[in-house]
Parts: C-alpha cells; structure tokens; sequence
C-alpha cells in the first residue's frame, strides 16, 4: 500500500522521527467508493480518519426548518472525515457524502488513539493539524457573520481558486450560504 | 449467483442504511400532515409505511442481534443462497427506482391509521442506527453460516448475509414508495433524486 503522500503532508505539518512515522503509517487500510457515497450519517459516531488521495467530499447539515447547510469540503492531499465527532467519540450532527469517486487511506479512531497514548509526538501532531483546522473554522466562522456575499466569494476564491472546477457551484453557494442564482451573477461580474 | 467479499457487500449495505437515514432527515423537515394524508382512500400515509417498517425492524434487528451471538469466525467471501437472493430480488427496487412484482404486505405488517408522527419517525431513525451497529458487529461474524429464521415461518432460515440484504432491499423499496406517495400528496414531481434510493450493489 502507498502512503507516500501521506507520509509527504505529515513531514510538512509536523514531521515525525522514523519509529514514529513507521508505525503511524502502519495503521492506515485503503479505502475507495462511488460518488455520493455516504460515509457517516447525522447521529453516527466517526469511526474513522481519512486521508484522501482521490476525489471530493461534503459535509452538510440538514436542519428541521431551513434547507440544508454545507459545512466543509475536502480533497487531496488532506484529511477527512467528521472531525469533532471523531475527536471527541460523540455522535455526529451532520452527513459527510463524496461528490465524486474517491480514494482514501483510513485508520481506525481505536488504532489512532492507542498510537497518540503510545507516542508523544504522534499526539502533537494531531493537535497541531487540529489547531489549524480550529483556526479555519473560526476565520469561516468571520466571514459567514461579517462579510457580504461579494467579499465571501472573493475571499474563497482567493483561498481555493481550483474549487470553481472540481465543485458544483451549487455546494459552493450552500458553503458561502448565499443562493445559487446569487452565485453565479458575482461569478459573471467579480473581477478577482 | 454473485458472490461478495463479505467486507464490502456490510460497507454496501452500511451505506445505502445511511442514505435511508438521509433521506428520513429530509422526511423531518417536511410538514407533518402531508406525511399523514393518505395518497388515495386506502393508501398508506408516508408515516404509515413508515410504520411497517418499524414493523419489520422490530422483528429483525432482535432475531439478527441474537444469531450475532454465535462466534463462528468471518468468512472472507459471501455467497447468497437461492432463497435469500430470490427474496432480495424480490424486494430490490430497480435502478431507475422501479417497483416490480408488487405484493400485499402481511396481516399483521399492516399499520394502524392512527399514528404520531414523531415517535414513528424517531423509532425508524433509532433502527436504521442500530441497523448500521450490526453491521459493523457483523464484520467480525461469519455471514455465511449463521441463520436466522424469517418472519413469516420461523422454519425457513436464512444466512445471516441474506437477511441484511433482503432487510435493506425490502426498506429501499418502500422508500420508492414514500417518494411516489408525497408526489401525489403534494401534486408535485418527485422530491429525491432517484439516485437516494437506487442499491448500488
């Protein structure tokens, strides 16, 4: 099994010593399914990080009032997965669905957290990609409550320039949380 | 006849649970009278099929959770035997989300008219979750040689890989008909996508 590019993203966010790296890359299993596969649905418990080699995820709520809500999206080289629900082993309050065929690497909640108890380092990692994710979802957390539809999708196009080709516009429009036909005018008039 | 790799046909059937379980969060937004009108005198309600699932859940899930408790070791390959395949077929809805060979559900599957929409929707989602739990416990199980006896005649048992596939096939094909049931209630098109519903094994 390859876990080059695995091994490539951790040596960038955290790099580990080489007893470490081995054993944290003997847990990872392959994984691939279809398009709009479910992988874990509100009121499951994340069993499983993923880190994805191939394709494009969605995690979105479904609320009993409004229609629902994209949270995140994920794609290569980075993890995946319902992250707070895996962290903490409480059940998930939101779908997480490919978009595409997808190919992952996956690793047992069980396994990861017997590797952190095990090795300092590993666990430091994982708090330091944790802390980065926080970070994210707090600038996010800014833009939904601060900004108007024009800076949110100039904002997200200067972040992720590529998601206007890998990610209908719809789930796009959804994750800013301004309507489609919004969507595609600013994508008509928007110098960026 | 197909045969599985034991892993992938629980992930399968694991996955088309959790697009019932998507597809019963939609069926919360929805008002609660339209999940109660009946399509045509007679007809069953959406919360009434709804119902008969819990039926069946009820049955099924205890006799599965049972035969779990036997130990004997996971097989790698899953091969369906001739009366589990013919019962899933049966039952399967087909890809473009039509219902063939359409039956009378038995006597005592048949739900009541008065129902509260909120305990019968809670329950299905609450079996769909443990549905999803015996299929991770079945991982480590040997699908094959396990039986359980079905519903209708305690003397007719089938592998324990059949039961989940004709479990699953059976909750499909009546979410067809929860679609085709709110499209007449609301005079509208079909509200989900075929691809909800379809099996993709």
């Amino acid at each position: 099994m390859d876990t080059s590019s695995l091994q490539q993203f951790i040596n960038l966010v955290h790099p580990l010593k080489e007893e470490e790296m081995t054993k944290f890359l003997a847990i990872w299993q392959p994984f691939e399914c279809k398009r709009k596969t479910i992988l874990t649905a509100a009121g499951e418990t994340e069993k499983y990080l993923y880190f994805v080699l191939e394709g494009v995820q969605r995690a979105f709520y479904i609320g009993h009032e409004k229609q629902e809500a994209t949270i995140v999206f994920t794609y290569a080289p980075s993890f995946s997965g319902v992250a707070d629900s895996l962290l903490t082993q409480t059940p998930s309050k939101y779908f997480l669905e490919t978009l595409t065929s997808s190919r992952f690497l996956r690793a047992s909640y069980r396994q990861l957290d017997q590797l952190m108890n095990e090795y300092p380092a590993v666990q430091r990692m994982v708090l330091r990609l944790t802390s980065f994710a926080l970070k994210g979802v707090l600038e996010r957390q800014i833009e939904l409550q601060c900004f108007s539809a024009e800076e949110k999708f100039k904002t997200l196009l200067k972040r992720s320039p590529h998601v206007l080709q890998i990610i209908p516009h719809k789930y796009l429009a959804s994750y800013l949380g301004i309507d489609a036909t919004t969507f595609s005018k600013l994508l008509g008039s928007v110098r960026l | 006849m197909k045969k599985y790799k034991s892993i992938e046909l629980l992930e399968q059937l694991q996955s088309d649970t959790r697009q019932l379980i998507l597809t019963a969060n939609y069926l919360q937004t929805i008002d609660p009278g339209v999940l109660l009108q009946e399509p045509a005198p007679g007809k069953w309600s959406v919360i009434q099929v709804l119902e008969h699932l819990n039926s069946y859940g009820r049955y099924y899930l205890l006799s599965i959770e049972r035969s779990l408790e036997n130990d004997k070791p996971a097989v790698e390959v899953f091969m369906p035997g001739w009366l589990g395949n013919y019962f899933t077929k049966l039952m399967k809805p087909g890809e473009d989300g039509a219902i063939i060979n359409k039956t009378k559900s038995p006597k005592d599957h048949r739900p009541s008219k008065y129902l509260d929409v909120f305990p019968v929707l809670t329950t299905f989602l609450e079996q769909q979750h443990y549905l999803l739990e015996l299929l991770e416990q079945a991982k480590s199980k040997n699908i094959s040689g396990i039986r359980t006896p079905i519903s209708i005649s305690r003397l007719i048992r089938l592998k324990l890989g059949d039961t989940f596939r004709f479990l699953v096939a059976h909750e499909q094909r009546h979410f067809v008909q929860i679609d085709n049931t709110l499209a007449m209630v609301k005079g509208t098109i079909n509200i989900f996508p075929a691809n909800h519903l379809v099996m993709q094994q």
